[in-house]
């Protein structure tokens, strides 16, 4: 699964750790997910969909999903 | 992106200092009275009441393990779960090893060392622990 939570996180400027605290959890977590290491949970998700007031299909995207 | 890299396995913060507090009050205690049993002579009163003081602080780490647990966020939670799944087979193949190594009489195990075995456990779930951490580092 890929994810624009990078480009998202630059585009306000936010560190890892900023957007962690914001998003109650670890930086390591943080990491892992914008690395594509760690899928995260439909909870989280929502969450940073929430946060960056976007749908969870325009931030992440399932692998060899094609976008309408 | 940023690239803050630790150079422990997980990040340890603050917040597992009781943890590490715990451990290190059980292994001293532990080891204390391990060496009173071995080296001093005392009364079986004493010796049940050295024997079993350990269990105390290992008490407490383990309410301490549990709440640091709770605090945990989901992907550290999946890392100790990924841990857990490794270190048990890695027990089960130690002692399997060693039982077979026994049975073919190619090596001669102390019932001493099956008592104190159970040292080896922490240390395969650290193993564990960094094999996990290490995946989503």
């Amino acid at each position: 699964m890929t994810n624009r939570l990078p480009v998202l996180r630059a585009e306000r400027r936010w560190s890892q750790a900023e957007l962690a605290e914001r998003l109650g959890v670890s930086r390591q977590t943080v990491n892992a997910v914008e690395t594509e290491r760690y899928e995260p949970s439909l909870s989280l998700a929502f969450k940073i969909a929430h946060l960056f007031g976007q749908r969870i299909e325009d931030i992440f995207e399932a692998d060899g999903a094609k976008k309408n | 992106m940023n690239s803050q890299k630790s150079l422990l396995p997980c990040e340890l913060d603050r917040r597992g200092l009781p943890l590490v507090l715990a451990a290190l009050a059980w292994a001293a205690l532990f080891l204390g009275s391990v060496w009173l049993l071995k080296n001093v002579q005392l009364p079986t009163s004493a010796r049940l009441g050295l024997a079993l003081l350990p269990a105390i602080p290992f008490a407490v780490f383990l309410v301490a393990f549990i709440n640091h647990l709770r605090r945990l966020d989901e992907m550290q939670r999946r890392i100790h779960l990924e841990a857990l799944a490794i270190a048990f087979p890695l027990a089960v193949l130690l002692l399997m090893t060693l039982g077979s190594l026994e049975r073919a009489g190619l090596i001669t195990v102390e019932g001493r060392f099956f008592r104190d075995l159970w040292g080896f456990l922490p240390v395969l779930y650290a193993i564990g622990l960094a094999i996990a951490c290490r995946r989503y580092r």
